[in-house]
């Protein structure tokens, strides 16, 4: 092997051989399909269930994985200000533009070989016109600009996620609006191959930077504010229990990201009200944006939360800093619980005091008191009052749901089990979305689900109250919670239970739910299982 | 004889096809230093590691003040004071912070001690441990591990990142004063000069096994040719083989 062409290849082939083989058999068993079992010259329904299962959900998974092969995203740390590019590469004798070249080459063709094998093996003959180049083109091109966004070494923690994310969508919805229009295949070839070359000049100057070292920080900038919080959170006293130290630990490790984030971002939003002074429906959509910002942004910031080691991208090892702390696993788990609480909050405080000043001072505030009359007159005052307070509460709970829901896996320390629960999370919200359509397009389904709902709601009850079972358990047989915190955990969890059945029964008090309905409902709400497995999931790694 | 404060029985740990640590049995008594010692790779931090409850004992057994320490971190762990190989402490704490923040943890920590240290190792309090130096990083971590006067001070691989001069006099000091007043170290070096200067006990690990324990003094005289006594790598070499010898210390 004497070309770094060929040792870059290597590389990706070796790492990656039983992924890209799973790949490979998948669309063997797709041509399988194709031509042994279906009749020949039989058109596939492409908006079938069927052909989603078969084809777009398997399809768009391997894409994901191609993304995150081909951009070294198994390998590094998203969240990172640093380039995710490995610096064990810089040092090699090869030029910035074989490191970017490379890597981008072999990444665009394999989604574009993707494409034009499922395409053959899959989609022909389909009875519909499937375009042949643009979508393998627009795979290259999507792929080539996540190497160029991932590459590139940022000012910010988190920043990365933000920009690829925002960068991808514009594309995407550049393309779906093409499509929408019925733009034409060399007009789409036109718009998608200059971005190519685009791309390539962004990865090469991102690898560049990354090579040098060059690592921006933009944290300067928010220097009076990061000075404001250091002077808050600095300790000048002593700790008053290891306890509150270690929260103090996770606070300032963790605990400031998803305010700053939230921080960073609710300005753009609410920044559109202005233009939304003419449209209510507009206004409304914006505040539902803004809603929803803080758990959006915890589900990308708890993927710090839960790494047991975050200045290492690849390890998952607890560092032996934090593993000789002499606390048990369960008092390091109730420092993150905490942490993340406060986080949540402070989140939460942002959005509560920049919607009122954003709506008063871009005079979209009659939209707002309008709807909120509306409402108070269709439901009464109480009702409405509590709607809004369960609504603002679900959202606060939900955030720090986000933070703290993916603590069981992440503390594992098990890269397999780690990356394993990823793909099973893409491959469901990839499955999600044609289910939900499947429903809503039928009307039995629909009768069906509403019938079974209590036998579901049961089920998915028993799952979680057995799950819970085995763990405590588990954590009874470790001696990682002690008979206290095992009744007061139980009693509290009751006690939550019990007081979101009270409001569920009192808001909802009409005879199509029945009251177990809500209790069901409220059992499955209130989390448990997952919870209760984060101390198993930290000694598990922590005494390994 | 006084209790153990180390108790290994027939520990055995394998790392897939690799064995780490094979049937290590191992006793250290309460008030002296102990070095362990080994070329890299023997098994001393995956030993050390198995001392403070970070590796689960697949075979055999491990009790550290007569605890064990999986089952018991917050016993074993609030007792020892601890110095790691890799030096990991949170880069984005001040040196004050990092006083304060382990203080939490030691009920038996001593202010005066830590201010004390922090004086003599000359550690700014305002400074951030990013900011630090390898050697000033170490001191950082020495300071924590010494200031709650801790009855086991496990030391893995001290000496990287100090300077010849200043290694020599702060282990000295500390080994020594810890020693004296009762309390026991664990030293693990790959430098068997540096062992050889504070250890009053010798355990040689070597792939995975314990080759020799003894008392040092015992050693020498044991392996004394005529007047001539020979050094700890003579005899580890003696031992184990040249192509195993650790590095000799420049």
């Amino acid at each position: 092997m004497r070309s770094p062409a060929l040792a870059i290849a290597w590389e990706f082939r070796q790492r990656h051989r039983w992924g890209l083989m799973a790949v490979a058999g998948y669309l063997l068993v797709v041509a399988t399909i194709r031509f042994l079992i279906l009749e020949p010259g039989e058109p596939v329904r492409v908006d079938s269930l069927r052909f989603a299962a078969v084809v777009s959900v398997p399809l768009t998974t391997t894409f994901v994985y191609l993304l995150a092969v081909f951009s070294f995203g198994f390998a590094g740390d998203l969240a990172a200000r640093q380039s995710i590019y490995p610096a064990r590469m810089f040092t090699l004798p090869v030029t910035t533009a074989a490191l970017a070249g490379w890597p981008m080459l072999y990444g665009s063709a394999a989604t574009a070989i993707l494409w034009l094998a499922a395409r053959l093996l899959a989609v022909w003959p389909s009875g519909t016109e499937i375009p042949v180049m643009w979508p393998a083109l627009l795979g290259a091109t999507l792929l080539a600009w996540t190497q160029a966004l991932t590459w590139m070494p940022y000012g910010l923690p988190g920043l990365r996620v933000i920009v690829a994310v925002l960068c991808l969508a514009a594309l995407d919805t550049v393309v779906l609006l093409a499509i929408h229009y019925n733009v034409r295949e060399p007009m789409m070839v036109a718009v998608l191959a200059p971005q190519m070359p685009l791309a390539y000049l962004a990865a090469r100057f991102a690898v560049a930077r990354a090579r040098r070292g060059v690592v921006p920080d933009w944290r300067g900038m928010f220097a009076r504010v990061g000075n404001i919080a250091d002077v808050l959170t600095r300790r000048r006293d002593h700790f008053p229990s290891p306890a509150r130290a270690q929260a103090w630990f996770e606070w300032r490790r963790h605990g400031r990201s998803l305010p700053a984030l939230v921080g960073l971002v609710l300005p753009f939003e609410l920044w559109l009200l202005w233009l939304a002074k003419d449209a209510p429906a507009f206004v409304f959509e914006i505040l539902f944006l803004a809603l929803i910002t803080p758990p959006f942004m915890a589900a990308f910031t708890a993927w710090t939360v839960s790494k047991p080691h975050p200045n290492v991208s690849d390890s998952y090892g607890v560092p032996p800093f934090i593993a000789t702390r002499p606390l048990t696993s369960a008092a390091l788990i109730a420092a993150k619980l905490q942490m993340a609480m406060w986080s949540a909050l402070a989140a939460w405080l942002l959005v509560l005091v920049a919607i009122p000043v954003a709506l008063d001072w871009s005079g979209t505030w009659p939209v707002v008191l309008d709807r909120a009359q509306r409402l108070n007159d269709a439901i009464g005052t109480p009702r409405a009052v509590v709607l809004v307070l369960l609504i603002l509460a679900g959202f606060i709970v939900s955030t720090w749901k986000q933070l703290v829901q993916s603590l069981h896996i992440g503390l594992t320390g098990r890269e397999w089990l780690i990356k394993g629960s990823v793909l099973l999370t893409l491959t469901f919200l990839i499955l999600l979305g044609p289910i939900v359509e499947w429903i809503i397009d039928s009307p039995s389904v629909q009768r069906a689900l509403w019938n079974a709902l209590p036998l579901i709601l049961a089920g998915l009850v028993g799952l979680k109250m057995s799950a819970a079972a085995w763990i405590a358990t588990r954590l009874d047989r470790r001696r990682l919670l002690g008979d206290r915190a095992f009744v007061v955990g139980a009693a509290g969890w009751c006690a939550a239970v019990l007081a979101l059945y009270g409001v569920l029964v009192w808001f909802f008090s009409t005879s199509f739910i029945a009251r177990y309905v809500l209790a069901l409902v409220a059992i499955l709400a209130i989390p448990l299982a997952r919870l209760s497995a984060a101390p198993l999931a930290l000694a598990w790694n922590r005494h390994r | 004889m006084s209790e153990s404060v180390i108790s290994v029985s027939e520990l055995t740990r394998r790392f897939g096809a690799t064995t780490a640590l094979a049937s290590v049995s191992l006793s250290m008594p309460r008030g002296a230093v102990y070095g362990l010692v080994g070329a890299n790779g023997a098994g001393k931090t995956t030993l050390i590691k198995h001392l403070l409850g970070l590796l689960r004992a697949e075979s055999g057994s491990v009790r550290v003040f007569g605890l064990d320490p999986v089952a018991d971190p917050v016993g074993v762990l609030s007792r020892i004071g601890y110095l790691s190989e890799e030096n990991d402490l949170p880069g984005w704490m001040r040196v004050d912070e990092l006083i304060r923040y382990s203080r939490a943890f030691y009920p038996a920590w001593d202010d005066g001690y830590a201010d004390e240290l922090r004086q003599t190792f000359a550690l700014d309090p305002t400074a951030k441990i990013t900011n630090l130096s390898k050697g000033q990083k170490a001191r950082a971590g020495l300071l924590i591990a010494l200031a709650h006067r801790p009855e086991l001070l496990v030391l893995d691989e001290p000496s990287s990142g100090l300077d010849p001069i200043v290694r020599r006099d702060i282990l000295g000091a500390v080994i020594r004063t810890i020693a004296d007043e009762g309390r026991t170290v664990l030293f693990s070096s790959h430098l068997l000069g540096e062992v050889e200067q504070v250890a009053d006990h010798v355990t040689m690990i070597h792939h995975g096994k314990i080759v020799l324990s003894a008392p040092l003094d015992a050693i020498r005289d044991s392996r004394r040719v005529g007047e001539r006594v020979p050094s700890l790598d003579e005899i580890f070499i003696a031992l184990v083989g040249m192509a195993a010898a650790p590095a000799r210390e420049a």
